[in-house]
């Protein structure tokens, strides 16, 4: 019974994602006084996508179309290891949450090459600077994790849950502010949104994840695009059910379900509604500032493990 | 039986070189030397087996015929490393059976296949040697032989200055290992009488041991900042040598340390641990930083290697800072993880000098900016290499991992620890831990999305082809090694468990680390089952050309080169790099309308500037200063003579 509702967890967020997108595109545009496309729209774009052929550089080598693939299976993966509406996961097991950041990098490292594999300079022009930005949010991203980790006696991301439910909403320490605001970084970094990357630009010059995926189309482009969708859920699962989670499901009973779906819909929503904010009101950083910014998240973080040893 | 089976695998291995002579005039006896020499490995492979996972002990013991003490005994620590020396070994001379004849003719050849089985045995010795006499000739042998071979790919001035550092810096570290031994020795000539003394040793003199024995396999280990050699001597090898030299005979350097820090000393005041740990989180970052800014292949894989060699000590710095505060079992993650990664590195590194030997066969360069393009010319050595990457930045279902997973996990279990300090520092290294990892990842990006994909930057590279079988083999090998070990880690894990318990009392390798081997293989098949149903998945293709902007067509001289995809890099760290750069405009009076630009930017290792010139010059200036007691009057000889004399006779009168 547990394996089944992990398994739909999983299901959940992967036939969801798109449709998160699709709502901070429309609730984008609402603030920026358009009407914009229906919330649906990503559903669409992927049938459409996956209907077509895929093109290929007549330069590029196996890699070229595996890169989508790889990237796809290990979004899985890292979606596998995400409490969502009851306290476990599918892949949950001690010292998880290194494997959560490596199996991200495994993906990104794929399609690093699938970009270099293109044959053009806008490819390398991308993974050089995606290069940069997952380099530098490497670091802050697992010490985050790990001072959450230490906090609660606990390797793997839902045993920190479990911990986290037990605690008082109003006994938040100084640890959980400082991992919060760090993660909050690292995701913005990591999900490639503004003000580090912007998903909507059409100027080649100022891409970075719309740059490696330039060459890409039909299907491949799908599978990027829909794992790039559950990336950007599943991060935002993490933030709820490591700093949040409060109303997830504790028996699997059918009423607790129901009421943890209701709760992590509204703190979902809340969070796009935040980030859609966020991204009509700031502006892209200019690519050497994104450093500085990963900058204070890494001293967040660090500051984050020094306070779970000083605070016992 | 066994017994006789190490006699025989070491036997068997000093007689290659004699046969290599026999029959160096006999030219259908060319294949005798690899088939013979890889024999012998397999049947070392076979008694490290049998030694490592069933606790066997061999000892071969000549100090009763010789007049000095000579003897090797191989425990299981021991049987490990001599795994790691033949398993390696044994694909890398498959590849050699066919590089060398391809590469290396007439006389060359023949030393070829005379010094590579002496620099085996030499770090056979090394490893197996229960006698100090028996270690430090291997480890003196071990220096020359290598050197000996790197001469085989020529001696221009250049390559003399290199091997002359390489040589400089090898005996400067094997007088500081002279010297730990020597602090036992009029006590102590064997390892079980070492032990033994260790114990009574009052602090300081066991803080003597363990800095002498730091320093010592630390410059062998490459260390920052006694690297300097590393980046010089490794690159300029044959590739089969440089695999050898960067897999293996570095880890004779961490077997050295693990033997002194943990077997003779058990361990020691914490501060050991911090030492190791920050030379490990320095090493590790400049290590990769400087890879990042390369771009001749194997110049960038040999200061990878200073890399792996931070992560490495990272883990033993851990063990130590945990044996200092009595959690053996924590010890034994950290000490088990950093042996691991010995093993792993060892495979993946000889596996990438191997690949770098295959393109500079098929495209003549190692040049990155002149490659490009090869996967699709070398398919299976573009694999080999692709999992080679992968292993080496410690992305998951690949080997690296695997000992990277443990020492994060060894980093976490620290915040336990009742010393705050150690709670706040180890778990600190993680960061530096992913730091490093992320580093890597973006260099090796660079490496094989420069050198492998996209298009070929230059003729030779386009008319690049794939290599001979038995090269194609011994890198499938190792890359097959690589996977295997990546998902079914539980294979090495349990003996490293073993071996981790009778090295440190009272240990036991924590459940984590079992958990571990019976995950991975579910988290690959989850992987791997929709990775298969996918691309199982017929999709439509269609080659097209890529989109050139409106330009007739792309070639390879517009696409990102390696400097270009390492430059954000190199300006957020450009701290570490201090790069001289000059420009030279002419005609200077005319800046917006020059004839020609010339630009020039060098990496200047600031160390090379700080640290050693000072010292060099020290030296120099001492020697000319000397050099005025040299007059070549013969007088002044005399007169030095009788002075010798009076000074000679008043200290006798005083003694």
């Amino acid at each position: 019974m547990t394996l089944a509702m992990n398994a739909v967890q999983v299901l959940l967020l992967i036939l969801l994602a798109p449709l998160v997108r699709g709502v901070i595109a429309r609730l984008k545009a609402r603030i920026q006084n358009r009407h914009g496309a229906t919330v649906w729209r990503p559903y669409a774009d992927l049938v459409k996508l996956f209907r077509k052929e895929d093109l290929v550089p007549d330069s590029a080598s196996f890699v070229f179309r595996l890169a989508p693939i790889v990237v796809f299976a290990t979004t899985l993966v890292v979606a596998a290891f995400v409490p969502l509406l009851h306290g476990s996961a599918l892949l949950g097991v001690s010292g998880d949450f290194i494997f959560l950041v490596y199996f991200l990098a495994l993906g990104r490292f794929f399609l690093m090459l699938g970009a270099m594999d293109g044959g053009s300079s806008f490819g390398g022009m991308g993974a050089s600077r995606e290069a940069l930005v997952s380099t530098l949010a490497e670091a802050p991203f697992l010490l985050a994790l790990m001072s959450v980790a230490i906090l609660a006696h606990n390797g793997s991301i839902a045993g920190m849950v479990q911990w986290t439910i037990g605690q008082s909403f109003f006994q938040f320490s100084a640890v959980h502010a400082l991992a919060f605001m760090a993660l909050a970084l690292v995701a913005i970094a990591e999900t490639g949104r503004i003000p580090v990357d912007n998903p909507t630009t059409h100027l080649e010059l100022t891409m970075i994840h719309e740059a490696m995926v330039l060459e890409y189309s039909g299907p491949s482009l799908a599978l990027i695009e829909w794992a790039s969708a559950i990336k950007l859920t599943v991060v935002m699962a993490l933030l709820i059910a490591l700093f949040v989670p409060w109303g997830i499901a504790s028996s699997l009973s059918a009423l607790a379900l129901v009421v943890a779906s209701l709760v992590l819909l509204l703190k979902i929503a809340a969070l796009v509604l935040t980030l859609a904010l966020v991204e009509s009101s700031v502006a892209k950083l200019r690519m050497y500032l994104v450093p500085d910014f990963l900058g204070v998240a890494s001293a967040l973080a660090i500051l984050a493990v020094v306070f779970t040893a000083l605070m016992r | 039986m066994t017994q006789l089976a190490f006699n025989s695998f070491l036997v068997a291995m000093l007689s290659v070189p004699v046969v290599t002579l026999i029959s160096r005039r006999w030219t259908k006896a060319c294949a005798l030397p690899p088939v013979l020499l890889m024999g012998s490995l397999a049947a070392g492979v076979a008694v490290a087996a049998v030694g490592f996972w069933g606790g066997q002990r061999f000892t071969v013991d000549v100090s009763q015929v010789a007049s000095f003490s000579f003897a090797l005994s191989v425990d299981r620590l021991s049987a490990f490393f001599l795994l790691l020396i033949c398993s390696v070994a044994l694909p890398v001379i498959l590849f050699s059976s066919s590089y060398i004849p391809r590469h290396y003719a007439g006389v060359r050849r023949h030393w070829l296949w005379v010094l590579l089985p002496l620099f085996l045995v030499s770090m056979v010795l090394v490893v197996t040697a229960s006698t100090a006499f028996a270690f430090l000739f291997g480890w003196e042998l071990m220096t020359l032989f290598s050197a000996g071979l790197i001469l085989m790919d020529g001696d221009s001035e250049q390559r003399r200055h290199n091997i002359f550092i390489y040589l400089l810096m090898m005996h400067a570290g094997a007088a500081a290992v002279i010297g730990a031994f020597l602090l036992f020795l009029p006590h102590a000539g064997n390892f079980r009488e070492m032990r033994a003394i260790a114990t009574l040793m009052p602090p300081p003199m066991r803080t003597a041991v363990f800095l002498l024995a730091f320093v010592g396999f630390g410059t062998k280990a490459g260390i920052v900042p006694l690297h300097l050699w590393l980046p010089r001597a490794h690159p300029i090898a044959p590739s089969p040598v440089s695999a050898l030299m960067s897999g293996i005979m570095l880890k004779t350097a961490i077997y050295g340390l693990v033997r002194f820090a943990f077997d003779f000393l058990g361990g020691g005041p914490s501060w050991w641990g911090y030492l190791v740990l920050f030379t490990g989180c320095v090493s590790g970052l400049l290590g990769v930083l400087y890879a990042i800014s390369e771009h001749d292949l194997k110049r960038l894989l040999a200061y990878h290697s200073v890399e792996n060699i931070g992560i490495i000590y990272l883990g033993l710095g851990s063990a130590l800072v945990f044996t200092a505060n009595h959690v053996s079992i924590l010890a034994a993650l950290a000490l088990t993880a950093a042996l691991l990664h010995c093993l792993n590195h060892a495979i993946f590194k000889s596996l990438l000098f191997l690949g770098a030997g295959a393109i500079s066969d098929a495209a003549h360069t190692l040049d990155l900016e002149e490659l490009g393009g090869l996967q699709k010319r070398m398919r299976l050595t573009g694999a080999a290499f692709l999992i080679a990457c992968c292993s080496i930045v410690g992305l998951p279902l690949f080997n690296g991992f695997v000992s990277e997973w443990l020492t994060f996990r060894s980093f976490l279990a620290a915040s336990e620890l009742t010393n705050l300090s150690a709670a706040i520092v180890l778990p600190l290294a993680a960061g530096v831990l992913a730091l490093i990892g992320g580093l890597a990842a973006a260099c090796f990006a660079k490496v094989y999305g420069v050198a492998f994909l996209g298009r070929p930057r230059s003729r030779e590279a386009e008319s690049a082809n794939e290599v001979s079988l038995p090269m194609q083999a011994g890198m499938g090998v190792l890359a097959t090694v690589c996977v295997v070990i990546g998902i079914f880690p539980g294979l090495v894990l349990r003996g490293l468990g073993t071996l981790t318990e009778e090295l440190l009392p009272g240990a036991a390798l924590p459940p984590t680390a079992a958990s571990l081997s019976v995950l991975l293989p579910w988290i690959a098949l989850f992987v791997l089952v929709p990775v298969a149903g996918i691309a199982a998945f017929k999709r439509a293709k269609k080659l097209t050309a890529t989109w050139a902007c409106g330009l007739p067509g792309l070639d390879g001289r517009m696409e990102y080169t390696s400097t270009a995809f390492s430059k954000p890099l190199r300006r957020v760290f450009s701290e570490v790099y201090k790069a001289d750069r000059t420009l030279d405009v002419v005609p200077a009076d005319q800046p917006y309308f020059p004839a020609s630009i010339s630009y020039r930017s060098v990496r200047t290792t600031s160390f090379e500037r700080s640290l050693y010139r000072p010292g060099v010059d020290a030296i120099v200036t001492a020697a000319n200063r000397l050099r005025q007691l040299q007059t070549g009057n013969i007088q002044v000889y005399l007169l030095y003579i009788f002075a010798a004399l009076i000074a000679l006779l008043m200290f006798m009168r005083w003694v």
